[in-house]
């Protein structure tokens, strides 16, 4: 193509005077064959986007092609506009793939430094459950499937709600200064949750269904296995027509969900003054399945809770109908449950707050 | 109680193996908690005849024997006391094991050949005994195995009576069990009295203050009795069961005590003034000497067996040294009684002093047991003592109770158990154990309790003997059904374990703490509160003294106990109760302590140490966002005054206006004593503050359409210029479209200035009705700048 006074050859076409641009095809059709050159041989990252910058950018080439179409002479307007299309999505495509090569070479290089997916993870981490409190969270959880809401009550209690309201005479050993923590005040320090199922049963009518966990206090001289404050839960279910079957059915689920599928329940007689009958219920070694091994100490057994039938002088204390209420009740101590599912030798490990103890129950 | 298998034997014809009768009783209620085969281990001794005894050259404390093994005369060395010529002993010959695996060998002792031992008998196993060598008697034969003179291997059950069966606290009773258990008939001797001389009247005479306080007392009086050690038989028995041979006076009231459950008691009847028995109280101050020489201080609340002027005997508990039967011992006056439980148990408790008479009292003794008891005695007493009964016993007695009938409903026990148990069986099981049955018909049992069963009084009672002997095996276990509570609230506690949940998410290790320790180490963290404090009448130990008012004190001990471990970085929180006095009462409150020292885990390790800045801010992090998932908000730090943290880094804690709680810096002086390095920030507030929103309040607020526009700035103001300061200024320009105000750099360099730092914020505006011009931000932004110029000194740079 001629060029004439005023006027400038450019990659696409000729500058006229006022700086707009005459697109032609045949300048078109070899800066196509220089981009797509460029772009094939193009060394580095850099290079490419330079490339890209020329023909695609915001203010490249191809962009003023677009907006100049209409000077572009009418015959050739059409294959200048298929020609600048097709190029469009030619060299991206081109620059694109070249792209993926360049940065497998570097990557690939010695010179970049990798990444160490070996180094520690950062963020704060989560704290440590106490044992006690993960066994009683996990109990309360089990007696919640069987519909047994949480009941709370004082530490410091009434000898009515201790003792006499559970059927306790009057010179049961229990009772004895040297058995309970008492106070100046002629109250004392709960020897049992128990005292919560009389406020309970106090505060309302029947049906009711409730587990009452909280801390225990006994005058024992603390050793492996005995401490002067200790934890229990006690289960309460008082409705009609509710029988020791009933209770054996509630601790065998508790058994199974707390020990292990494939741990067995069992009764013994036994006496307490707020049940009748009473029983000591036994789980299977979740440990020896019953072959006997060390920690059931060779009998295949664990004595875990002691339970029975209410005592109806019980109910009558609480002001129900002895005659039609019946009802069941259990007890037993975390600790114990604690020590034994997880395998803790000494009681006193779990009031000790050693970081290196508790770290173990995450 | 301890159980010799052959003296049950002698009641009830039941020929199982221990181990099965064992079962037996831990499955109907009696626990065998062990089985001892006392004499097992012995295959190996003799009997050893003393010839002589002389003294060790060397050892004062030793002495030289030469003992015939039945063939030999072998030379011993023993340090026994009671070793003596002609004397008959249990004895292990060279190559003899003992029960304990030990082998006797040929031995030099202090010089001296020793060929065999001279044992005791807690050597051979067969009672704790270590009080000389066991002596045999003197019929025995040199050379006779010592097992057949003991009878053979004495096989003892360790038993559990549970507190409500007094009626098993003997032989006899636990044979009614065993008969009951294998359908066997129980067979009780009637002992057969032949008396002489002037009847009991004319020797003595009984007066009974207070019936209610001794429903039976019987007397009998034997005289010319010969005081010698029981025969071996009688005395294995009691060492079997524990109880510790005497004389033979002495030991046949324990031995009847321990066959029938009648404790009794003899006294020398030539010690008591006046020949006479006074039942009564003791005055307050009285006082007398018990048998174990101890000096008693009594009280009005103690009964006493008194003679015309004093007491011999504290009722059911102990007898008085001054009326012991001993050696110059010839006529006996033997007490059998019973005694108030109630009144021998407080007694008991007072004193000090449980012994197997107070056992039984206090668990009530069958009153028509007594007069068995009496007879059995006097009887062993004319055979083993040659004693001479007096015609006749006293008997002072109240009109017995008569025990009311108990209707056994099956439908009830039956629906009690769970079981569809056959009126055949429930009948069974009563008549087998001798509880008198009557059929009323209409599935009804009427019942009407024995004396020796004074446990059994309502329906209930009957239900569980029925269930207990039937056994618990065949019980189904029924699958768990039921209502649901729907009015139950336990929203508390779930909100209590959800918070729990929280502070472990935020990185905190729950620790828990006994609720009592010594009133030192809450000194230490101030004394304000002493008069409020708890004290535990009867600590277990001074270090377990007094309730916890505080759980600051135990979480400053936890942490610094874990320093001592090495473990320099802990950040732990525990719920638990505390206690304090509140207008007279003992009132208690549950409470959250927080406690935070070194870096948290894992954060990077090393580097600078940790500030007490840091370590404040991180408690307070904590604090801010457990309120903020428990739904609490403003939680308000003010500066608060505090033993137990520093000043200056000490707040007191409000929500609401009312101070919840209080946190600061452990002092130095507290952290040193267990040299803890990092700075400890602690914290403790009313458990109850922190979830008070109980149920869950979230509503949704639409999500801004609009873009915010954010906006830096630095504020270079004085030292003494806070950050609330700031925030309070910024909020009271209070531009609606400033939507957060974020802290992110404190700065100081000396370009600024000595005592100046520049604080940089950054400032969100948005509007909710539209996109904010430049225009708008600027001039609200404008605004804040100028007021914070104003009311801070602050000069600002724009970013």
């Amino acid at each position: 193509m001629a060029t004439t006074k005023g006027t400038k050859s450019t990659k696409v076409g000729t500058r006229v005077r006022g700086g707009e641009v005459r697109v032609d095809l045949e300048t078109l059709k070899k800066t196509v064959d220089e981009g797509l050159g460029e772009a094939r041989t193009a060394e580095s990252a850099d290079a490419l986007e330079a490339v890209r910058i020329t023909y695609l950018g915001r203010k490249g080439l191809m962009p003023q092609v677009m907006k100049e179409l209409k000077s572009v002479a009418p015959e050739e307007r059409a294959e200048v506009g298929r020609l600048a299309n097709s190029f469009k999505n030619e060299l991206a495509a081109l620059l694109e793939s070249r792209r993926g090569e360049l940065n497998g070479a570097h990557s690939a290089s010695d010179e970049a430094p990798v990444f160490d997916f070996t180094l520690p993870g950062q963020g704060s981490r989560r704290g440590t459950r106490h044992p006690i409190s993960m066994v009683i969270e996990e109990a309360v959880a089990i007696f919640g499937r069987m519909g047994f809401t949480v009941a709370e009550g004082p530490d410091v209690e009434t000898p009515y709600h201790n003792f006499d309201a559970l059927n306790t005479a009057a010179h049961h050993p229990a009772r004895d200064r040297q058995d309970t923590f008492w106070l100046d005040d002629g109250n004392l320090l709960r020897t049992q949750t128990s005292p919560v199922q009389i406020r309970v049963m106090e505060s309302r009518q029947p049906p009711v269904r409730i587990v009452t966990p909280g801390r225990c206090y006994r005058r024992d001289t603390t050793d492996a296995t005995h401490s002067a404050n200790f934890h229990q839960i006690e289960g309460l279910y008082v409705d009609h027509d509710v029988s020791l079957a009933d209770l054996k059915g509630a601790l065998a689920y508790f058994a199974h969900e707390m020990m292990g599928p494939d741990v067995a329940v069992r009764f013994r007689p036994h006496f307490f003054p707020f049940t009748e009958p009473s029983v000591e219920c036994d789980f299977s070694c979740h440990v020896c399945g019953g072959a006997g091994c060390r920690v059931c100490k060779g009998s295949g057994w664990i004595e875990i809770a002691g339970a029975g039938m209410v005592d109806p002088r019980v109910f009558e204390r609480v002001g129900y109908d002895p005659e039609s209420t019946t009802g069941y009740a259990f007890g037993m101590g975390i600790e114990r449950i604690a020590m034994i599912r997880y395998g803790i030798p000494d009681i006193r490990l779990l009031y000790e707050n050693d970081m290196r103890f508790l770290r173990q129950f995450s | 109680m301890k159980l010799p298998l052959s003296w049950l034997r002698e009641y009830v014809a039941v020929e199982a193996p221990a181990e099965e009768i064992a079962e037996r009783l831990t499955f109907s209620g009696t626990e065998v908690e062990g089985i001892e085969h006392l004499g097992a281990g012995c295959e190996d001794i003799i009997v050893g005849e003393i010839r002589t005894v002389t003294a060790h050259p060397k050892a004062d404390r030793l002495r030289l024997c030469r003992v015939f093994n039945g063939t030999d005369e072998v030379p011993v060395v023993c340090g026994a006391d009671n070793v003596e010529v002609g004397a008959k002993a249990a004895f292990a010959p060279l190559g003899a094991t003992l029960p304990d695996g030990m082998t006797i060998k040929q031995a030099k002792l202090r010089g001296e050949i020793s060929q065999g031992m001279l044992c005791a008998e807690d050597e051979l196993g067969l009672s704790s005994d270590h009080g000389g060598i066991m002596l045999l008697p003197p019929e025995t034969v040199a050379g006779t195995p010592l097992l057949e003179v003991l009878g053979g291997v004495e096989t003892v059950l360790e038993l559990e009576v549970t507190w409500n069966r007094s009626d098993c606290l003997s032989v006899i009773g636990m044979a009614r069990e065993v008969a009951a258990l294998y359908g066997v008939e129980l067979k009780v001797p009637q002992p057969v009295l032949a008396e002489s001389g002037k009847p009991v009247a004319e020797w003595t005479r009984v007066e009974v203050a207070d019936a209610a306080d001794c429903p039976r007392y019987t007397a009998r009086v034997l005289t010319g009795a010969v005081l010698k050690p029981s025969p071996l038989w009688m005395r294995r028995r009691l060492s079997c069961c524990g109880v510790r041979p005497i004389n033979n006076v002495v030991d046949i009231t324990n031995y009847v005590m321990l066959e029938c459950g009648q404790p009794l008691h003899a006294f020398d009847f030539a010690m008591l003034t006046d020949s006479r028995i006074v039942v009564r109280r003791a005055a307050t101050g009285e006082r007398m000497a018990t048998l174990d020489d101890e000096e008693r201080e009594l009280t009005s609340e103690m009964l006493v067996i008194a003679d015309a002027e004093r007491p011999v005997a504290v009722a059911g508990i102990m007898g008085g040294a001054g009326s012991e039967i001993g050696d110059s011992t010839q006529t006996v006056l033997l007490e059998s009684a019973t005694f108030d439980p109630a009144l021998t148990h407080r007694a008991s408790v007072a004193l000090g002093l449980s012994t197997d008479a107070s056992h039984r009292f206090e668990r009530t003794v069958d009153r028509s047991t007594t007069e068995w008891a009496s007879r059995r005695a006097a009887v062993l007493m004319s055979e083993l003592a040659d004693a001479a009964v007096a015609p006749g016993m006293i008997d002072v007695q109240a009109e017995p109770e008569t025990a009311a009938p108990i209707a056994c409903r099956l439908a009830r026990l039956r629906a009690i158990l769970g079981v569809p148990l056959e009126h055949s069986e429930v009948l069974r099981i009563l008549t087998a154990l001798q509880i008198p049955a009557i059929d009323a018909g209409d599935d009804v049992i009427h019942v009407v309790p024995p004396s020796f069963r004074p446990d059994l009084k309502i329906e209930a009672d009957l239900i569980e003997e029925v269930i207990r002997v039937h056994g618990l095996d065949e019980l189904p276990a029924a699958d768990p059904i039921g209502r649901i509570v729907v009015d139950a609230d336990d929203a508390r506690p779930r909100a209590v374990a959800a918070c729990r949940d929280h502070l472990v998410g935020l990185g905190l290790s729950e620790i828990m703490n006994y609720s009592f320790l010594s009133s030192r180490a809450l000194d230490r963290f101030g004394r304000e509160g002493v008069a409020q404090r708890v004290e535990l009448l009867d600590p277990v130990s001074a270090d377990h003294g007094v309730m916890r008012d505080s759980l600051i004190p135990q979480m400053a001990e936890s942490l610094g106990r874990n320093v001592t471990h090495q473990e320099l970085d802990a950040a732990c929180f525990e719920i638990g109760r505390v206690f304090f006095r509140e207008n007279g009462a003992i009132g208690e409150e549950d409470r959250l302590a927080i406690g935070i020292m070194g870096r948290a885990a894992g954060s990077s390790t090393g580097g600078a140490p940790v500030t007490p800045e840091a370590t404040f801010l991180r408690l307070k992090g904590v604090l801010e966002e457990l309120a903020r998932v428990q739904n609490v908000r403003d939680v308000a730090w003010t500066p608060g005054d505090d033993p137990a943290f520093e000043t200056g880094w000490c707040v007191a804690l409000s929500i609401d206006g009312v101070v919840v709680g209080r946190a600061g810096l452990l002092t130095a002086d507290i952290r040193h004593n267990w040299r803890i390095q990092n700075p400890v920030a602690l914290m403790e507030l009313k458990l109850d503050s922190i979830i008070s929103q109980l149920h869950d309040t979230t509503s949704f607020t639409a999500i801004p359409v609009y873009p915010s526009v954010a906006r830096d700035l630095a504020v270079i103001v004085d030292e003494a210029v806070q950050h609330g300061d700031i925030l309070r200024v910024i909020n009271s320009v209070s531009p609606e479209e400033l939507t957060d105000i974020g802290l992110f750099d404190i700065f100081r360099s000396k370009e600024m200035g000595n005592r100046r730092k520049s604080m940089a914020y950054t400032l969100t505006y948005r509007s909710a009705e539209r996109t904010l011009t430049d225009e708008e931000t600027n001039s609200q932004h404008a605004a804040i700048m100028d007021r914070l110029r104003e009311e801070l000194g602050a000069e600002i740079k724009e970013r």
